[in-house]
């Protein structure tokens, strides 16, 4: 199947698109910090990579916190209602 | 054209026909039913149509406006895909369960009055629970019965508001409601709509029953119930404040807990919760932008839900399981399925170019322009935390990851299934490239371009840095052999501690009654019989007896009288008459 194939050889290539994949994060930075900002009214279209900043915590505090809470209470045994 | 023929007609007539068709005809007037409906709904004129006249209430079958024909495109579009993924089903039931859910949907969507909307209210809450019920497994039994109860509730609140409302107004015509003027009715009714739509805390049934629904049914279910109850919040309730601030709660809750649940089918569902709430959100925001992005959204994430869903819905049907822990390297195997699935997963992302991108931004640019930068703020959260769960986490533990501890022999689901996500993929694709198809349908004017490079910048930013924290820390993600507790809880334990009471406490209060009764009471009773025996023997019968002999002696006196012969009898009578005659003179 020429699906499987594609797949087959990117994941071959997985250094490769590793770093593809970081020259590409550079690239959106630095394409926010050159957007022209004329009609900015709030802090969040004011400050520079703003929505990087903001996934990177985010996405950190989300994993954390709803790991955090799965673990302290949430989680259960599969057969915990019988 | 003054005449319409209302599309839920075909589908309950459908569901009533279906049985008499065998083979190949059957699996044909499957798939007619929806394409009629689509004809019907692409032929119909904005006007007000069927109203009624019942018990003295004006009632409404068919107001055909932009937002009620918004919602009614893509239930029968969405119609017509279910059916199609659902095709290799054999039992007639499932079938008409599925119509007469799709039914009863675009009846409350173009119902004019509560009153007709309840009706179909309850129809939709009675058709959907049999697609859990056929999954046909004790989990699913179960978890139907608590929908169905949950959703009665539901249906208790929205008929209590509607009396109370009717009582306050005279009226049962369903409009607009401003906030100022809600008071105790409106809120009922409120809450009614809120659960249908899994508003916290009303929530807990979605991911209880869907995750426990039959493959094809899952798919039904996910796109007509909370997007029914998304209509009607729009419909009555836009600009609530509340609905505002729960939209945007439930946004991030969902998301939260598809980070940490098990199950892809469980994911999805919180997922739900967390899509649903943009569009809560977007009502509650009220503006001609935010609500028009509650019916793109709404557009929208019935088709990519449906796909994710029919993913879903392939693994666990070809695998038997659809829990990550035991899911893994099915790339292998089911490619097509995967690539469905990824398409699904980045347009409920909203990457470019694909639907979620020019439907979910309406409701944050919505946000944005009325300057509520938190509500905004936390919007963009959940699509980090919808990336993060649907896309990232199930795609790479399912496909990819570690290969399954057993070897899964998974193939490629049935063709009807690969067509359904295939047209369902290509609709996603072409509402991210061609938003205007979408655009046109929507209740106000849109000026709303989503393609400008700051909105690319932004989504861009936040999707790619959410696959870098991934990456960084995909091992803390790896899925565990658990289940999540949610505000079920307090009713499944609430039931089980009541059914200890009951064993505990009112079951053996019960039986030392019955000793009680047994042992004091009925000897008693006894007692008294003997007496009563006593006394009717010896009083009653007695006086009885007594009347018996003085009736037996008298007779003897009368047959000693009644010789025969008449001449005695003539003598008597004459004797009898002239002693009273004697006695009244």
């Amino acid at each position: 199947m020429n699906v499987l194939k594609i797949i087959e050889y990117l994941r071959g290539k997985a250094a490769l698109l590793k770093m593809a994949f970081f020259l590409f994060l550079g690239a959106l930075v630095l394409l926010d910090i050159l957007l022209p900002r004329e009609d900015a009214h709030y802090f969040v279209d004011k400050i520079y990579a703003f929505w990087t900043f903001f996934a990177l915590a985010g996405c950190f505090l989300l994993i954390k916190i709803s790991k955090g809470i799965a673990h302290f209470f949430l989680s259960k045994d599969e057969d915990y209602y019988g | 054209m003054d005449s319409w023929i209302h599309p839920a007609l075909f589908f309950f007539l459908g569901a009533l026909l279906l049985p008499l068709f065998k083979g190949k005809a059957k699996k044909g007037f499957i798939l007619l039913i929806p394409a009629v409906s689509i004809l019907s709904v692409a032929l119909a004129r904005y006007g007000m149509y069927g109203a009624y006249h019942f018990l003295g209430v004006e009632g409404l079958f068919g107001r055909v406006d932009k937002l009620s024909m918004v919602f009614a495109w893509v239930f029968v579009i969405m119609a017509f895909l279910g059916a199609l993924y659902a095709l290799h089903r054999e039992e007639d039931g499932h079938h008409m369960a599925g119509f007469f859910y799709v039914g009863s949907a675009l009846g409350a969507v173009f119902a004019g009055d509560y009153l007709t909307l309840f009706i179909f209210w309850e129809i939709m809450a009675f058709s959907s629970v049999f697609l859990i019920w056929y999954r046909k497994e004790k989990k699913s039994i179960e978890a139907g019965f608590r929908y169905l109860l949950f959703h009665v509730f539901g249906g208790l609140l929205f008929f209590a508001g509607m009396m109370l409302y009717y009582y306050k107004t005279g009226s049962f015509v369903f409009d607009s409601i401003l906030p100022a003027n809600a008071s105790w009715p409106e809120y009922l009714i409120l809450a009614g709509f809120a659960l249908n739509a899994a508003v916290l805390p009303l929530h807990a049934w979605l991911p209880d029953a869907y995750p426990e629904a039959s493959v094809e049914g899952a798919v039904f279910l996910c796109a007509f119930t909370t997007k029914t109850a998304v209509y009607v919040l729009a419909r009555g309730f836009s600009g609530f404040e509340i609905l505002a601030i729960m939209g945007t709660a439930m946004t991030v809750f969902g998301v939260c807990y598809a980070v940490i649940e098990n199950d892809i089918r469980r994911v999805l569902a919180y997922h739900i919760i967390s899509q649903v709430g943009y569009m809560v959100a977007g009502v509650g925001i009220g503006t001609a932008m935010a609500v028009n992005g509650a019916a793109a959204h709404a557009f929208a994430h019935i088709l990519y839900k449906a796909l994710l869903f029919m993913g879903a819905g392939s693994v666990l049907y070809m695998t038997g399981t659809a829990k990550l822990s035991r899911l893994g390297g099915l790339y292998k195997y089911m490619p097509l399925t995967m690539i469905f699935y990824v398409v699904g997963a980045v347009s409920i992302s909203g990457f470019p170019l694909f639907s979620g991108f020019v439907s979910k931004s309406m409701i944050v640019s919505a946000a944005h322009h009325e300057g509520r930068i938190w509500l905004m703020q936390l919007l963009n959260l959940a699509g980090i935390g919808t990336f993060l769960s649907v896309g990232l986490k199930v795609t790479y533990f399912a496909f990819f990851g570690k290969e399954a501890a057993e070897p899964l022999q998974a193939k490629e689901p049935p063709l009807n299934m690969l067509w359904a996500m295939g047209l369902t993929a290509l609709l996603c694709f072409i509402i991210g490239v061609f938003p205007q198809t979408l655009y046109i349908l929507l209740p106000f004017p849109v000026e709303y371009h989503p393609y400008n490079l700051a909105h690319l910048s932004e989504t861009m930013q936040i999707l790619s840095f959410t696959g870098l924290v991934f990456y960084l820390l995909v091992k803390k993600l790896s899925p565990e052999v658990k289940i999540n507790l949610d505000v079920d809880f307090f009713y499944r334990k609430g039931a089980l501690l009541f059914m200890k009471f009951d064993e505990k406490v009112i079951a053996p209060f019960d039986t030392l009654w019955g000793e009680l009764y047994r042992t004091l009471g009925l000897s008693a009773l006894f007692k008294n019989a003997a007496l009563s025996y006593a006394f009717d023997r010896k009083v009653i019968d007695g006086v009885v007896d007594g009347t018996a002999y003085s009736v037996m002696d008298s007779g003897s006196v009368v047959k000693k009288l009644q010789t025969g012969r008449i001449q005695t009898y003539i003598g008597l009578s004459l004797f009898l008459f002239f002693t009273l005659l004697w006695l009244i003179l």
